[in-house]
């Protein structure tokens, strides 16, 4: 195993009876990268990321962290990594400085506290007691303490679910900041728009299983749709006049829209200027790029967020 | 021990913030000790003591055994009840459960005549049958025994009459609110370490708290001697709160020694054992109270904490005998009201040795991992 891998999973496999909540997976993650996994709820992702920090034992396979097994090796992955569980929480009466020292103290670090809550931006919270909190601060001062031990890996299960898109974006930032200070990520998420934004590399989990696994663009080019260009209110004929210069169009009679699926062979310069030609009405001009949603779509049949309610 | 004094740290934080807890963990014993004390602080403990007199003359008891029996009864601190003499006095000891039963043998009041004349180089027995392991049998011993010796001295110096009020080893009586106060230090102790334990656990497993913990190099066993030294914490300030009422409001006399300290630490590390072995069970905060309940409510009432056990059926003396509770109540009744140190500290080492047993069960049924 090469010095740059910070995790190597190999036929993972955990069991509860007769389900299989994670299903013989295999994957590395690179060190500094943020490798996101994402996948419905239920889809193992949570089970796959608590017996990488010891919180649940494999059925059978194995995976290391840092070079140390998740088993045997538990005590000293445990001191490398920093962990955001899902729904952070820690003592109600203590406030947020008190936390962040609190956990510091458990690692036996010092760390530069004032640093610590000034990074995750609760300068003006640092005397408020944690029950007090808001849920996206609550998951900030959560990521503040995984950072106590300045760990090499920070492992962040589902760290924006239930944030409104304003403390969501916050937490974004914080987690890129992270990778900009070389630190490992991985991140669980079930929104897509949250791996589009932040992973280096993702992989696609759906009942215990990676189905794809890859960086997004490349993803996105294998398994997504061709990017389109929608032409709203738009003569039908336009149709015709796409077909000439050799790319696929239809029309949606409901929406009056024209739709182009573009290619690498045709310039969207060159579209408009046949339009042009043509004398083609149209009374926006859209351009559609397909995303993991769509890959997710296409490699399980499913929407993201319409898996069960619970991992 | 940097981690343990860490989470006390935090421990003692959260409590102290929360003022609903204090009140509510220091109320309930405050209020059941005015209570009972406004309403039986006057009334003394009068313990059953059971009395066979074979020295019978024509059906009347001899001088010497209506001298002694009269004796017993003018202390006071006995309810006199006698047993028949055609039965074996030993066997109806054992099988009625008796913690306390004095034989005058026949021909005692030969024997103590002999004695006068002799000038003690004979003597007057009495059997004196009890069950060590109560606390009233050693008070009945020791008042029964004062009594005797006495009457050996009177009867060594010739003098033909006894008073029971000459005696000054006959302990000091007792009212119910000097019995009443350290069955609650003991309950409180139990209440307390229980509740906590129970309801932290079930809370912080709800919640994620120990999932958290469980990522940390914070062992399960520094957690769990932060809570148990925590609510060893509380219960001294349970029990200091308590005596400042005892003395002041009723006047007690009560004393605090070593081995009642040391008890009520045994006791909190006890239940806190108890209480971490009854969350590993329980699935949500909700049912943490109520299985709390179950275990405390039975052992308020079932272990001497208000009653005296000699007072309760048969069968539920049988009962207090295996609940660990009994044994602190009988415990600090002996150190710090009987000043009995024997029995003190018998029970402070059964309590101790059930405390290390419990706690280390606990450490190691309660999880912070799943399966």
């Amino acid at each position: 195993m090469g010095e740059d891998v910070a995790i190597h999973v190999e036929n993972l496999v955990k069991r509860y009876g007769d389900l299989t909540a994670v299903n013989n997976i295999s994957f590395t993650v690179k060190r500094g990268e943020i490798f996101a996994f994402l996948g419905p709820n239920g889809a193992g992702k949570t089970t796959t990321v608590e017996m990488l920090v010891g919180l649940r034992k494999p059925t059978s396979g194995g995976a290391s962290v840092l070079g140390f097994d998740i088993i045997k090796e538990k005590e000293e992955i445990k001191k490398r990594i920093g962990v955001l569980p899902q729904s952070f929480n820690t003592y109600d009466r203590l406030t947020v400085k008190e936390n962040i020292e609190y956990f510091a103290g458990v690692f036996d670090s010092c760390p530069d506290v004032d640093g610590l809550i000034k990074l995750v931006d609760l300068e003006d919270k640092k005397k408020e007691q944690f029950k007090n909190l808001s849920g996206g601060l609550k998951q900030r001062l959560g990521i503040a303490v995984a950072l106590v031990n300045d760990p090499e890996i920070v492992f962040l299960d589902e760290p924006t679910s239930g944030l409104d898109p304003k403390a969501r974006h916050g937490v974004w930032q914080l987690i890129d900041d992270l990778h900009d200070k070389g630190k490992t990520v991985f991140l669980t998420t079930h929104y897509m728009e949250e791996a589009e934004a932040l992973a280096d590399r993702v992989g696609i989990i759906h009942n215990g299983k990676i189905v794809a696994l890859d960086e997004k663009d490349a993803l996105i080019a294998e398994h997504g749709k061709k990017n389109m260009l929608v032409l709203r209110k738009a003569d039908p004929k336009a149709v015709k006049v796409i077909e000439k210069i050799g790319l696929k169009a239809n029309y949606d009679e409901g929406e009056g829209d024209v739709i182009i699926h573009l290619n690498h062979a045709v310039a969207v310069s060159d579209i408009m200027q046949a339009l042009s030609n043509a004398h083609v009405s149209f009374s926006e001009l859209q351009l559609k790029r397909s995303s993991l949603e769509d890959v997710f779509l296409n490699l399980t049949g499913e929407e993201l967020g319409k898996g069960e309610n619970s991992e | 021990m940097s981690h343990v004094l860490l989470d006390l740290k935090a421990c003692l934080k959260t409590f102290v913030r929360n003022k609903s807890t204090i009140f509510w963990t220091l109320a309930f014993p405050c209020v059941l000790i005015l209570i009972f004390g406004a309403i039986f602080s006057q009334s003394t403990i009068k313990t059953d003591l059971y009395l066979q007199n074979l020295d019978v003359v024509d059906g009347e008891a001899t001088y010497w055994a209506d001298t002694l029996i009269n004796a017993l009864n003018s202390t006071d601190a006995f309810n006199l009840k006698m047993v028949d003499v055609s039965l074996n006095a030993t066997d109806y000891a054992i099988e009625k459960r008796l913690s306390s039963l004095i034989i005058i043998p026949q021909g005692f009041n030969d024997s103590a005549n002999m004695a006068l004349f002799t000038h003690g180089s004979s003597s007057a027995n009495v059997t004196f049958v009890y069950d060590q392991s109560t606390t009233s049998a050693s008070i009945v011993q020791s008042i029964v025994m004062g009594i005797v010796e006495r009457m050996n001295f009177e009867l060594s110096r010739g003098v033909q009459y006894l008073t029971i009020e000459d005696l000054t080893i006959a302990p000091k009586r007792f009212s119910f609110i000097d019995f009443f106060m350290p069955g609650v230090i003991g309950m409180t102790a139990m209440t307390t370490s229980i509740f906590t334990a129970v309801s932290t656990s079930a809370r912080f497993k709800e919640n994620g708290v120990f999932h958290k913990l469980a990522t940390t190099p914070l062992k399960r066993y520094e957690w769990i001697l932060s809570r148990t030294i925590f609510n060893i914490l509380v219960s001294y300030l349970g029990m200091v709160v308590m005596l400042v009422i005892g003395v002041f409001v009723f006047n007690m006399k009560i004393t605090v020694d070593a081995v009642s300290l040391v008890m009520v630490a045994m006791a909190s590390l006890l239940f806190t054992g108890i209480g971490m072995v009854i969350a590993r069970f329980v699935k949500d905060p909700e049912g943490a109270d109520a299985a709390a309940n179950v275990i405390t409510f039975p052992m308020m009432f079932l272990s001497g904490t208000f009653f005296e056990l000699s007072q309760m059926p048969e069968f539920l003396r049988a009962i207090a005998t295996v609940l660990p509770l009994t044994y602190v109540s009988e415990g600090l009744r002996a150190s710090m009201i009987f000043g009995q140190a024997d029995q003190a500290i018998f029970n402070t080492i059964l309590v101790s040795i059930m405390g290390i047993a419990s706690i280390i069960a606990g450490s190691l049924i309660t999880k912070w991992e799943d399966d």
